[in-house]
């Protein structure tokens, strides 16, 4: 069984739709900037990868990653062809939306600052159900795996029959609470996220939304050519999506259970490590992730003849709930424009990644068919996908 | 909207295997267990008391959220019986999963990082809140504490999260990405929560094990309730009315109990002339932790009396409104038996 992705959108510091992500990422355009969002001399460290679209006074406002979120999928349900505008809206269609914070950031501002929080905006069902009509929002807090969790349990109303189409989506803004406890855990403060490089210092966080619209691949006709019959554009197709728990350790990955979910994911698509050509990485510069990611990756892929790897969060900071997805929206790209962004700022891989095909330096061209996407998140939940070129 | 195709309802496939809740258990100021829910205060000696019962070593520099989380889902976990002497998971551990419902769960965790930030800078933060920070720091540790392997969600929909929490449960059980689902709907109380809501709240987690029905008959485990069909619309009637459309059997007259929570729809065929409890009137708000409670009740209240089918309603107003009815489980042999 396999699931048509058929409509994407995409916020995130680089740019403002999937496209514009892409390129900058091809471009290795670096926007990584002095923390604005918080008084800076709270902290010991001073950078973020922050969209920069706070009021001129530079004051934080609330509903950030609400707002993004709903741009991200009016993106997706558009490039789809759907309108949401007319005809009472998505109505009975799930929106599912992984986050790691919700709207904690609001509720920060709330606290501290007095401003208004109504308690249902905490999460994202009201908000997109006035945008959009949505009748059948979720909001799942599932850590940093959270918008690729989400799109499990997608793919699971979908084979059910329990729905036609569905959206997937994740959004994050920071907030200062989580912010401060990663400053204050990183031994190293890092000026930069650099995934798999002896330099990795540690992460730092990015903000962002995605949203991708799938379908059932038997509801669509294939028409690969923008449309031209009125079917929807098929970007790829989803093979499947794996998702466990370690259930070892509340913040550090936990290698058996990553080489557990990553072989979950094979074995649901029914593929192999040899169909692999493309892993876009978790690569979230923590040493931890990236020697736990590398090993595993290495004994499921050994030889020199694996997949290419490139990871995202050197350029787009770690959107958190979103960034599984964003990974997965890159992959896509990835294969329909046949070009591999570069792991930015990767010049010296860690040992544990020496035997890895990291793409370096600049992109290559490269027609991916079959792509891996992973995401891992605190709480020892991981999730990963596998997507096929249309 | 040009999506093609009739809309979807709630019901999973008919092919579906039937799923039972096999224990409960909650961890509510006050109660001293699930049968305490249908029971008005003052409730006997011995009740839950966060004071003590929130200490011990494997609590220690947990979230109070987490905390209460733990303390419910041990006799749930036990009642199923799938717990050893050390609190390990005895079922099979990779298709255990874990859906916790909690809405203002991290609120005061939030509100107290942020606060010492402000006093102190990050200087003043211990590293031991990393997990807090993030929502879903109560399923983890469940996971961790019992060995469960399986998909882990943290389902934050506010006043309807705990009935769909129980909802995607059994579409984890229908996918076949789980063989066991523990559900625990938790909301500590706290001083941002009670500035939020206005009024001091009760800490609150109950839990519920559910599994396939066959998979419980073969273990041995006792069936408590059938989760017979959940709905979810923009009000609660039409989210129970949907409910009741999922059901294989359609309902003859009302429902034996209908479990609310304050913010509740008018009566309707389903509930007309049904005994009504309002969880939250002994109890305050309850957020996210109340479709779990409703459902802990429901099976209190199948367990203890004759009824027959316990409907349980959250939500409306701004947020969407969801439903799920419970109904007492016959084994399908017994059905076999008397029909010969």
């Amino acid at each position: 069984m396999s699931w048509d992705i058929i409509g994407m959108g995409a916020v995130a510091n680089l740019g403002d739709s999937p496209g514009a992500v892409f390129e900058a990422l091809c471009a290795s355009r670096e926007s990584r900037a002095p923390l604005r969002a918080f008084d800076r001399t709270r902290y010991r460290g001073g950078y973020a990868y922050e969209i920069d679209d706070r009021p001129a006074d530079g004051a934080d406002e609330p509903l950030r990653a609400t707002r993004w979120l709903t741009t991200a999928v009016r993106q997706a349900l558009a490039d789809a062809g759907l309108d949401a505008g007319t005809d009472g809206g998505l109505g009975r269609i799930p929106v599912l939306v992984g986050t790691t914070l919700r709207e904690q950031r609001s509720a920060e501002l709330w606290w501290r600052e007095g401003t208004a929080l109504d308690p249902a905006a905490l999460h994202f069902g009201p908000a997109l159900g006035a945008a959009f009509g949505a009748e059948d929002a979720h909001t799942f807090a599932n850590a940093c795996s959270a918008s690729l969790g989400a799109l499990a349990l997608g793919t699971d109303l979908l084979a059910l029959g329990m729905a036609d189409t569905v959206v997937v989506a994740g959004s994050d803004s920071m907030t200062e609470s989580a912010f401060g406890t990663l400053d204050r855990v990183q031994n190293e403060i890092p000026r930069a996220l650099r995934p798999f490089d002896t330099t990795h210092k540690g992460m730092l966080m990015g903000e962002g939304a995605v949203a991708v619209v799938l379908r059932r691949s038997a509801d669509t006709a294939v028409d690969t050519g923008a449309g031209s019959t009125g079917a929807p554009r098929v970007h790829a197709r989803l093979r499947s999506v794996g998702v466990n728990c370690d259930a070892r350790h509340a913040t550090a990955p936990d290698a058996e259970g990553i080489d557990w979910v990553v072989r979950e994911a094979h074995r649901r698509a029914g593929l192999g490590p040899a169909d692999v050509d493309l892993v876009m990485c978790h690569g979230s510069g923590t040493p931890r992730n990236d020697e736990t990611e590398a090993a595993v990756l290495g004994r499921i892929f050994p030889g020199s003849g694996g997949p290419l790897m490139t990871a995202i969060k050197s350029l787009t900071g770690h959107t958190l709930g979103g960034s599984g997805l964003l990974s997965l929206v890159m992959g896509v790209l990835a294969a329909r424009r046949g070009t591999v962004p570069p792991v930015h700022g990767l010049t010296e891989p860690i040992p544990e990644a020496a035997g890895l095909r990291l793409v370096r330096g600049a992109a290559v061209a490269a027609a991916p068919r079959i792509v891996q996407v992973n995401a891992f998140g605190l709480g020892g939940i991981n999730a990963v996908a596998m997507v096929e070129a249309a | 909207m040009t999506a093609p195709g009739p809309l979807p309802l709630r019901a999973l496939p008919a092919s579906a295997a039937p799923v039972v809740v096999t224990g409960t258990g909650t961890a509510v100021t006050g109660l001293t267990g699930p049968a305490d829910l249908l029971r008005r205060p003052p409730y006997g000696p011995g009740g839950f008391d966060p004071v003590t019962g929130l200490k011990g070593r494997e609590l220690r520099n947990l979230d109070r959220a987490s905390r209460l989380a733990l303390r419910a889902a041990a006799p749930a976990l036990t009642e199923a019986q799938l717990l050893d002497a050390d609190g390990g998971f005895t079922g099979e551990a990779d298709t255990a999963a874990v859906v916790v419902s909690s809405t203002l769960g991290t609120l005061d965790t939030v509100a107290a990082l942020s606060d010492t930030i402000a006093r102190e800078g990050v200087t003043g933060l211990t590293p031991l809140g990393l997990p807090g920070t993030s929502s879903n720091v109560c399923a983890g540790y469940l996971a961790i504490r019992h060995g469960l392997r399986g998909p882990s969600l943290t389902v934050c929909n506010g006043q309807s999260s705990g009935l769909d929490a129980l909802f995607w449960a059994r579409v984890l059980l229908a996918a076949g990405r789980a063989r066991t689902v523990l559900v625990v709907g938790v909301e500590p109380s706290g001083p941002a929560v009670t500035r939020l809501l206005g009024r001091e709240t009760t800490d609150a987690a109950a839990a519920v094990v559910l599994e396939r029905a066959e998979d419980a008959a073969a273990r041995g485990a006792h069936p408590r309730a059938l989760l017979a069909a959940c709905g979810r619309a923009s009000s609660a009637a039409q989210a129970a009315a949907e409910a009741a459309g999922g059901l294989a059997a359609p309902l003859e007259g009302p429902v034996d109990l209908w479990l609310t929570g304050e913010q509740q729809a008018g009566e309707e065929e389903l509930t007309a002339g049904a005994p009504r409890l309002d969880v939250e009137q002994a109890l305050g708000p309850l957020s996210g932790a109340l479709g779990v409670v409703q459902c802990a009740a429901a099976v209190a209240h199948l367990d203890a009396t004759r009824a027959e089918t316990v409907l349980a309603s959250a939500g409306g107003g701004p947020e969407t409104a969801a439903a799920l009815l419970l109904t007492r489980y016959v084994p399908p042999n017994s059905e076999r038996t008397e029909q010969s």
